[in-house]
């Protein structure tokens, strides 16, 4: 579905690399978690894909296509995009913000309504309570699906998310997560995933990409990752899940503390 | 009194509302029109940003009154046009920098994701950046409205008739109901129209129908109102322009001039308080058909001439030469002349033993003199200068209405006064004779554009001011005003009735 073919991304001509000689590819409905520290490229990397960001060698061909050659606006149109922060537009009801894209692309006002309203019952909002607000008057968690009901409205195969639920408490984040991954396999959306959450990671992905300064240091499946590290920087992150994890084992298993 | 003083200034509203109006919306929605396609040019280009917002910060900077002034010569012509470009100039600074600021100031991930998610950059520009940007966008038109409205006012010395007619004119004769009639029609003009604004902000960011309607139909109101104030003076080419210098005389004499005509069938309309240099060039050019100037005044400061031949041959060779470079005609000496004089208060003077101007010389290094904008920079005063070898300890400019006042009050020692006015004889100054005759004689002559001068039945209307005027019966004019608080128009009722050219009833 997405290949990229030793992609780099340079600044100061030349100088520093955001991104460096990265191939990966990701099949029909796979979720494929880019991993790493902050800077480490991922976020350059996933908007390279819809040409937010413009690779300066290599190139990326989505659905058999070389992304260089297709117009990046209606490249962008076809893709669902989660933002970082969600980026909801202020001045616009609900609806407006999920209507955006089936808009741009003219779809009838009717059927823009429809949509709405059958993607806000798929994100779990009430369309009758939820449609006609604004997004300041949203909790984080809602205006989170918001976002995702605008990504997915005109029916994309592809969807690209950028730390989706980063910003939300643990239980939102949770809930949302597992909502999500249910959506993705019921409409087998190929999805590229952001994240510093190693967590999520290993409970969201089919596959992790782990980058560090650029480089792709390896990729596997979450058991794969976890398992066998085939470099020792994957080693040192799995290291702190796995360190979290015994802990709360243990105190399951000691009847916990304090009782 | 009072009442009738009051009604007499709201006759005059519908026309100076309905020009400062039109002048005012004209000008802001230019503004607009250019200002907010350079701002969102320059919010694209980075490298514009600094010469345009400058290039507007300078224009701002400039006085309003000085930006109007400035237009005239640049133009090369008076009324609208030269105030239109300047309250133009006036309006962008708040419009060009809210429109940058609105637009730069929308968030940076609200942005890509109106990018993310496939908008057009014209798309981002009106689905996003614009409606984002719009409460300050609106602030800004606000700012220039509410300055727009304010410095209309200034336009009336260019020959734009505005609401500042009040303004001027009641400073200079003392009428504080005029000014007070001005500022007050000004001020409501400006919270109306901002009010407008701030409504159809509320209708289209509430969604509101009621409001929008409400401010489409008050705005709708105003324009239609440019209209209707204008329909009586905007009968074309039967219009008698009279125009007028800012200060007293010239209000009395402009106001009498255009009764006349209304008594002749004429349609007349008075531009008041223009400079002397502009008057003079808006008659040569046709912008106004008729004004009184004096004959010293063309003599040494259009004709550029240093000798003084007798009174009579100076007005001879006048209206010659008038007529041969310029085609103006000299159709009436009105009988009175208003000399420029040096006048001190008569208690100084007897102190001093003052009687002639020559009798000031060995005085003036420890003398102030006063006198109007003007004087300084005429070659009156410096002849004056020079043939009495002058050199005071000071010279302090004034309005013309403050001068007298001040020298009553001992601000200053000395001022440059007008012969024919009534605060002379009322503050008790003493006129001090000019033996050497550095000054010459100010016939007052009422004087016609090239156009006016063809036209038989204005020509019959006016030429029987013709040596009607004798010095006292103006001076008495010019105090009813001055000293009385009178009108200009009710000093030219009495006017025209003392010298028995006002109609029967």
């Amino acid at each position: 579905m997405i290949q990229i073919q030793q992609v780099s991304k340079t600044y100061d001509r030349g100088r520093s690399f955001a991104v460096q000689r990265v191939d990966l590819e990701v099949g029909v409905g796979e979720l494929l978690v880019l991993l790493g520290d902050s800077g480490c490229g991922k976020t350059t990397l996933l908007k390279m894909i819809n040409r937010l960001v413009e690779p300066t060698r290599g190139r990326i061909l989505v659905e058999d296509r070389d992304v260089s050659r297709v117009n990046p606006v209606a490249l962008r149109r076809g893709i669902g995009y989660v933002f970082q922060g969600v980026g909801l537009f202020p001045h616009m009801t609900v609806a407006e913000n999920v209507a955006v894209v089936p808009r741009l692309l003219n779809w009838e006002p009717a059927a823009c309504r429809d949509r709405v309203d059958e993607l806000l019952r798929l994100t779990g909002l009430s369309p009758r309570t939820h449609r006609d607000r604004k997004p300041d008057e949203l909790s984080g968690g809602q205006r989170q699906r918001v976002g995702l009901a605008r990504a997915l409205a005109a029916r994309p195969r592809i969807m690209l998310m950028d730390e989706p639920f980063g910003a939300l408490d643990p239980i939102t984040r949770d809930g949302l997560q597992r909502e999500f991954k249910r959506l993705q396999q019921a409409l087998n959306l190929t999805v590229v995933m952001v994240t510093h959450d190693m967590t999520e990671a290993l409970l969201l992905a089919d596959r992790i990409a782990v980058m560090k300064q650029g480089v792709l240091v390896g990729t596997g499946t979450p058991r794969q990752i976890l398992r066998n590290p085939s470099h020792p920087y994957i080693a040192a992150l799995m290291e702190t899940p796995r360190r979290q994890a015994d802990q709360v084992e243990s105190m399951l298993r000691s009847g916990g503390e304090g009782q | 009194m009072t009442e009738s003083a009051l009604a007499d200034q709201l006759r005059l509203l519908p026309d100076y509302l309905g020009h400062h109006l039109t002048l005012t919306l004209v000008a802001l929605s230019s503004g607009i029109a250019v200002c907010l396609p350079l701002a969102i040019l320059v919010t694209r280009v980075k490298s514009l940003q600094w010469p345009v917002l400058t290039v507007a910060s300078v224009a701002q900077t400039i006085p309003g009154l000085a930006l109007l002034a400035l237009m005239v010569p640049l133009l090369g012509r008076i009324g609208f046009l030269p105030a239109f470009i300047a309250l133009l100039l006036y309006s962008m600074l708040p419009i060009l920098r809210n429109t940058v600021t609105g637009i730069l100031g929308v968030a940076p991930d609200i942005l890509e994701a109106a990018e993310g998610l496939g908008m057009t950059s014209r798309q981002r520009l009106f689905r996003v950046e614009l409606p984002l940007a719009a409460p300050v966008i609106i602030a800004g038109i606000r700012t220039a409205t509410v300055w727009v409205v304010g410095s209309a006012t200034l336009s009336t010395p260019v020959g734009a008739t505005s609401l500042g007619n009040y303004i001027f004119s009641g400073l200079q004769t003392q009428n504080s109901t005029a000014v007070l009639v001005g500022c007050a029609a000004a001020a409501v003009l400006a919270i109306v129209l901002d009010q407008l604004i701030r409504l159809g902000e509320l209708a289209v960011a509430g969604r509101s129908r009621t409001k929008g309607w409400l401010a489409g139909a008050g705005l709708l109101v105003m324009l239609l109102s440019t209209v209707i104030l204008q329909i009586p003076t905007a009968k074309g080419s039967a219009v008698v322009v009279v125009g007028a210098k800012p200060f007293t005389e010239q209000y009395v004499l402009a106001e009498a001039i255009a009764q006349r005509l209304t008594q002749a069938g004429l349609r007349a309309e008075n531009r008041s308080s223009m400079g002397s240099m502009i008057l003079f060039d808006a008659l040569t050019d046709g912008h106004v058909d008729c004004y009184v100037d004096y004959s010293g005044t063309i003599w040494a400061n259009v004709m550029k001439r240093q000798d003084l031949p007798p009174r009579r041959d100076l007005l001879e060779q006048m209206k010659a030469w008038l007529q041969r470079e310029h085609q103006v005609r000299v159709l009436a000496a009105l009988g009175f002349e208003n000399n420029y004089g040096l006048a001190v208060p008569r208690h100084k003077a007897e102190a001093l033993k003052l009687a002639s101007i020559r009798d000031l010389t060995g005085h003036a290094p420890q003398m102030t003199i006063g006198a109007d904008f003007e004087f300084f920079v005429r070659p009156e005063w410096t002849a004056l200068r020079d043939a009495y070898r002058l050199d005071f300890r000071e010279r302090r400019t004034f309005d013309p209405s403050l001068m007298y006042a001040a020298a009553r009050e001992g601000v200053v020692d000395v001022i440059s006064a007008y012969t024919t006015d009534g605060r002379i004889i009322e503050y008790d100054l003493a006129v001090l004779s000019d033996p050497l005759q550095a000054l010459p004689p100010y016939d007052a002559v009422l004087v016609l554009s090239p156009a006016a001068a063809r036209r038989a039945e204005l020509v019959r209307a006016l030429e029987v001011f013709d040596g009607s005027i004798d010095d006292k019966t103006m001076r008495a004019a010019n105090k009813r005003v001055d000293v009385d608080g009178e009108s200009p128009a009710q000093a030219a009722r009495f006017l025209l009735k003392a010298v028995g050219l006002s109609s029967p009833g």
